[in-house]
């Protein structure tokens, strides 16, 4: 790659990129992670501690999170539901993006495009928002629920799991119908209609013939929805309940409410390495590697 | 095992475009059918409305006699070849030859002997655990259509499937898919724009154009006698005379074409003196000779030749007339014509009333104004 750079550059120029490149990635992104590593194998000091007796590498950051059962279960629960998000997500998402890609006229394509699109020109938040106020006790879903005879009294939608699954599939949805849409529009419609003529179903064809080949598109929706999920803040703070809180919540609190950044860094450094393990797992499944992905 | 085609009157309309015209036509069972015609003239529609994957706007089909009307592409008793194969890249050979068979529920052990069968039929044992990305394009080819018999159709549907493949691969597959179609019994439905491929393989040829089959034939016939103008001039080469009749005597028919003297034919429409008609000679029907062969009754001026292997192409202008083009026998065939007639030389040439053909109509406008004055050159 050097190579490549220094014949279209030439070497003064390439030097400067790549420097420039360099300085980026360990300023922007190598040294804050560092730092919050480190912060999260150090205790927590006053700053006149600091560099003193009491400054030593520990795992007491990492113990109080296993020794707290409550953390524990908040994060494993974190986990699970985003995992449910990614489930629900890719549930909704597929049959939307085969429409697209392979049902839709142009025009409806497109039209449907800028219906998903548009919602994203507003902030997360103020989404978000948008449906704190449908879901509200006595907001415009319980009116339309009675109105139509279904229930009798209101539902609290925002006190369990229900208003932080639908938030966050909404929030995500593009992220996962845009990798499927591209995979599934890059296969030849012949290969569906070979299917067919061989006698296969709907449900074949698609096991067989459309899913193999979006496989890539899947992982990548499937990460990338399931990062987004589980480091979401917004969704669960407007939409769930104390019952329902997020890991990010926690970490959150470390930071700004506890003051202890170097707790609050070893539970992000957990946010982390457990995203890393997702994503591993997620392509070790799908047996894809980071090359596929990346298209 | 009954694998007749009915087309009941179907038509084909996308919006206001029309692409099929109401036609009706019978495909027999066993038979090698081939749609001959150019480019978007309706093929590859007509062939999805055979295998479901469109509905006719009006008419029906039907396969052994049953209607297919209410009958989805994945139970119809045919099976396609796509213009592009469309193998499936992610399986290997083997599992794209059983995919129809592993829908059908046929078990493991079946299969697997079904596949090995089949490739055994298309020549290519042993290559079944190979992926089909890594095969050439002949033995694609060849997969696909293993492909396609393993689900046992009654009628196998075929989309220009040799377009992809190169001179002498074609011309091999053309003998192994006629093999093939006779040692299974299939009905094969076969699409191409080729005429070399349809008149070599097929039973029955049906020419296509915009929609509307012109004719329906054995190869030979289609050839010494096309029953329209376009399939005159698309099946084969031909010169054309668009003239007016004179005499009618029984088949004969007599033209006057603004030649130095009538030219006959034989026609099989009712034509009357007084009629347009059109008279057509196959560039091989012409007799063509020196100066001082009398016999002959047309003059014209050698334009051009074209040495083609097994014979010499001659551009010759008509006297008073327009430009034919005559296949004439070479030197190297020890009765050549090329030592006698160079390029510049005026010749005489004549053709055989019984092989021309006269069809009803003028519309062809024959290139008049490179007419030459043999009489001067000469
Ligand atoms: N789904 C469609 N919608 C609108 N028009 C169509 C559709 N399918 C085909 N056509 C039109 O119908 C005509 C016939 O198309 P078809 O594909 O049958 O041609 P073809 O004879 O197979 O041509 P080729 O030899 O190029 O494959 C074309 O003019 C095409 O534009
Ligand atoms: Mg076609």
């Amino acid at each position: 790659m050097w190579q490549q750079l220094r014949n279209r550059f030439g070497l003064p120029l390439t030097m400067a990129i790549v420097s420039l490149l360099g300085i980026w990635l360990i300023a922007m992104v190598l040294l804050p992670q560092w730092q919050m590593v480190d912060y999260s194998f150090h205790p927590s000091l006053l700053p006149a501690e600091r560099g003193g007796v009491k400054d030593v590498w520990s795992l007491t950051n990492y113990a109080t999170f296993f020794n707290n059962d409550i953390h524990l279960a908040i994060f494993f629960k974190t986990i699970w539901s985003s995992v449910l998000v990614t489930g629900l997500t890719l549930i909704v998402s597929y049959p939307l993006a085969y429409y697209l890609a392979k049902v839709a006229t142009p025009g409806q394509a497109a039209l449907c495009l800028l219906l998903l699109i548009i919602p994203f020109w507003i902030n997360e938040i103020l989404r978000t928002f948008a449906w704190y106020i449908i879901f509200a006790f006595r907001g415009p879903l319980n009116e339309l629920l009675f109105a139509l005879g279904l229930i009798d009294r209101p539902i609290r939608f925002l006190s369990g799991d229900l208003g932080v699954l639908v938030g966050m599939v909404y929030a995500y949805i593009l992220f996962m119908v845009f990798p499927l849409y591209n995979a599934i529009e890059s296969l030849d419609a012949n290969q569906i209609r070979a299917a067919r003529d061989l006698g296969a179903g709907w449900g074949r064809t698609h096991r067989r013939i459309v899913i193999p080949h979006a496989k890539p598109g899947i992982a990548t929706g499937c990460i990338m929805t399931f990062m987004l999920a589980a480091g979401s803040y917004a969704v669960p703070a407007l939409l769930g309940s104390p019952g329902s809180r997020w890991f990010t919540q926690i970490i959150y609190n470390w930071f700004f409410e506890g003051g202890d950044w170097n707790q609050g860094a070893a539970y992000a450094f957990l946010l982390l390495v457990l995203c890393i393990v997702f994503v591993t797992v997620i392509m070790r499944v799908f047996k894809v590697g980071l090359g596929d992905i990346a298209k | 095992m009954d694998g007749r085609v009915s087309l009941n009157q179907v038509a084909m309309r996308f919006g206001d475009f029309t692409a099929i015209q109401p036609t009706s036509l019978e495909i027999e069972s066993g038979e090698f059918f081939s749609f001959l015609g150019p480019s978007g003239c309706g093929k590859t529609t007509l062939l999805n409305l055979i295998s479901g994957f469109l509905t006719p706007s009006e008419g029906s089909v039907a396969i052994g006699g049953t209607d297919m009307t209410r009958v989805p592409v994945n139970r119809r008793p045919t099976a396609m070849i796509f213009q592009n194969l469309a193998l499936f890249p992610l399986m290997s050979v083997y599992q794209n030859i059983e995919f129809g068979l592993e829908v059908r529920g046929i078990d493991r052990r079946e299969r697997r002997r079904r596949a090995d069968e089949l490739l055994e039929l298309v020549a290519l044992v042993g290559s079944g655990d190979k992926p089909v990305v890594e095969l050439s394009g002949g033995q694609k080819q060849r997969i696909a259509i293993a492909r396609a018999l393993a689900v046992e159709p009654r009628v196998l549907l075929l989309d220009e499937p040799l377009s992809a493949l190169d001179l002498k691969l074609r011309q091999h597959m053309r003998t192994e898919l006629k093999a093939i179609q006779r040692k299974t019994g299939i009905t094969f439905i076969y699409i191409t724009h080729d005429q070399g491929e349809a008149l070599t393989m097929s039973d029955r040829v049906a020419v296509m154009s915009e929609g509307r089959i012109q004719q329906v034939a054995d190869p030979m016939t289609l050839y010494r006698q096309p029953a329209t103008d376009f399939v005159a001039n698309f099946v084969g080469e031909t010169n054309c005379f668009p003239g007016c009749v004179t005499v009618v005597a029984g088949e004969m028919v007599t033209l006057e074409a603004g030649l130095a003297l009538p030219l006959i034919g034989r026609s099989s429409s009712p034509l009357k003196p007084g009629d347009e008609a059109t008279l057509y000679v196959r560039p091989e029907q012409w007799q063509v000779g020196g100066i001082n062969e009398t016999h002959l009754p047309l003059l014209g001026v050698v334009r051009s030749e074209h040495f083609e292997g097994a014979w010499l192409t001659l551009e010759i202008a008509l006297d008073q007339g327009p430009t034919v083009r005559a296949h004439v026998p070479h030197a190297g065939a020890g009765v050549g014509l090329d030592d006698q007639l160079a390029v510049g030389d005026v010749c005489r040439l004549d053709h055989s009333p019984h092989q021309a053909i006269v069809l009803p109509g003028a519309k062809v406008e024959a290139s008049r104004e490179e007419a030459v004055d043999v009489a001067a050159t000469a």
